[in-house]
C-alpha cells in the first residue's frame, strides 16, 4: 500500500475535449461536493434577509463582518476595501470549502493537490499585478522592483531580491496551502496505517483517541490556512493599492 | 551505499534538521505574543492575527522541507 494512495487521481467519466483531458476525476467530484454544500448551507443561511437579524442570519452575518473587517479593512484599509470583499471573501469560503471537504472520509482533498492551490496563487498574483499597474502605472512596478528609498548603487542587490521575491510570494502561497493539507491528512492515513502493518486490533487502542485528535487538530489547521490564504493575498493586493516606498 | 537508501536517510534529516528552525521560531513567536496579550488585553486580537500571519511565515519552512523530504522519498 503506498503511503499518498489516497492523493491519486482516479479517472470517474473520461472526457476530452479537442485534445485537451477535462476528465472527472474524484478530485472534480470532491470540487462538486464542496461548492454544492456550501452553496446550499450560505443560500438557506441568507434566505429572506430581515433587517433585524435572526438566528440563522445573524451566522453569515458574522462571517461576511469577519471577512470585512479582520481581512480586507485590516490589510487594504477602509477607503479602497470595499471593492475586494467579494474577491478575498470568494478566496476564503472557496479555501476553506475544500479544506474541510477533505476530512470527510472516502472524499479527495482538493487543496492537495498542487494544480488548485497554484491555480488560486496565480489569480492573486495576476491581481496584484494588474493592481498595481492599473493604480500607479508602469511607474508603480518599477517602484516595486526598485524601491526609492534605497540609495542608487545598492540597486545592483535589491533589484534582484524584489523580483525574486516578487516570484517567491505566490510560490511561498501555494506551497504552504499544500503541504499543510497534504501533511496533516497522511499523519491521520499513517496512523490508521499502523493497524494494517501491524496486523493487530489492540494497536487501535492507542490509535484511535490520537487520530480522533489529530482530526480535530486537522479541523482547525484548516480553518487557519484558508484565514491565512485569505489574509495574505488581501494583504499582497494591499500593498499593490498602498505602496509603502 | 545505493541511491534510494541515500535518498531516503536525506529525508529523514531533512526533516529532522529542517523543523528546529520553524520550531524555535514558533515557541518565540506564541511566547512574544503571549507576553504581549498578558501585558495588554484589549490588543489581543490584533496582536493574535500578527502572530497567526507569523506563524504561517515561519511553518513555510518546515514545510518546504517536508515537501523536499518527500520530493526524495518518492521521486529520488
Amino acid at each position: 500500500m503506498h503511503i499518498l494512495e489516497h492523493f491519486h487521481l482516479k479517472v470517474i467519466v473520461p472526457i476530452e475535449v479537442f485534445g485537451i483531458d477535462i476528465s472527472i476525476t474524484n478530485l472534480t467530484l470532491s470540487l462538486f461536493a464542496a461548492a454544492a454544500v456550501f452553496l446550499t448551507l450560505l443560500i438557506l443561511l441568507a434566505l429572506k434577509p430581515k433587517i433585524i437579524p435572526g438566528k440563522r442570519q445573524i451566522v453569515i452575518e458574522m462571517l461576511l463582518v469577519f471577512i470585512k473587517r479582520n481581512l480586507v479593512y485590516n490589510m487594504i484599509g477602509k477607503k479602497e476595501g470595499d471593492r475586494w470583499v467579494p474577491l478575498i471573501g470568494g478566496i476564503f469560503i472557496f479555501v476553506l470549502a475544500n479544506n474541510l471537504i477533505g476530512l470527510i472520509p472516502g472524499l479527495y482533498t482538493p487543496t492537495s493537490n498542487p494544480m488548485v492551490p497554484v491555480t488560486l496563487a496565480v489569480i492573486v498574483f495576476f491581481t496584484v499585478q494588474i493592481t498595481n499597474l492599473r493604480m500607479h502605472g508602469f511607474k508603480g512596478i518599477v517602484r516595486t522592483l526598485a524601491p526609492a528609498a534605497v540609495p542608487s548603487w545598492m540597486y545592483v542587490i535589491v533589484v534582484p531580491i524584489e523580483t525574486i521575491s516578487m516570484i517567491a510570494k505566490p510560490f511561498s502561497l501555494f506551497i504552504r496551502l499544500m503541504a499543510n493539507m497534504l501533511a496533516g491528512h497522511t499523519i491521520i492515513f499513517v496512523l490508521f496505517g499502523l493497524i494494517l502493518y501491524f496486523k493487530s486490533y489492540f494497536i487501535a487502542i492507542p490509535v484511535i483517541p490520537f487520530a480522533v485528535i489529530m482530526t480535530i487538530f486537522e479541523i482547525f489547521v484548516s480553518a487557519i490556512q484558508a484565514y491565512i490564504f485569505a489574509v495574505l493575498s488581501a494583504m499582497y493586493i494591499g500593498e499593490a493599492v498602498k505602496p509603502k516606498h | 551505499m545505493d541511491p534510494k537508501t541515500a535518498a531516503l536517510i536525506t529525508a529523514g534529516f531533512t526533516m529532522a534538521i529542517g523543523g528546529i528552525g520553524p520550531a524555535i521560531a514558533i515557541g518565540s513567536l506564541v511566547g512574544k505574543a503571549l507576553e504581549g496579550i498578558a501585558r495588554q488585553p484589549e490588543a489581543g486580537g490584533q496582536i493574535q492575527t500578527a502572530m497567526f500571519i507569523g506563524i504561517a511565515f515561519a511553518e513555510a519552512i518546515a514545510l518546504y522541507a517536508l515537501v523536499v523530504a518527500f520530493l526524495l522519498i518518492f521521486v529520488a
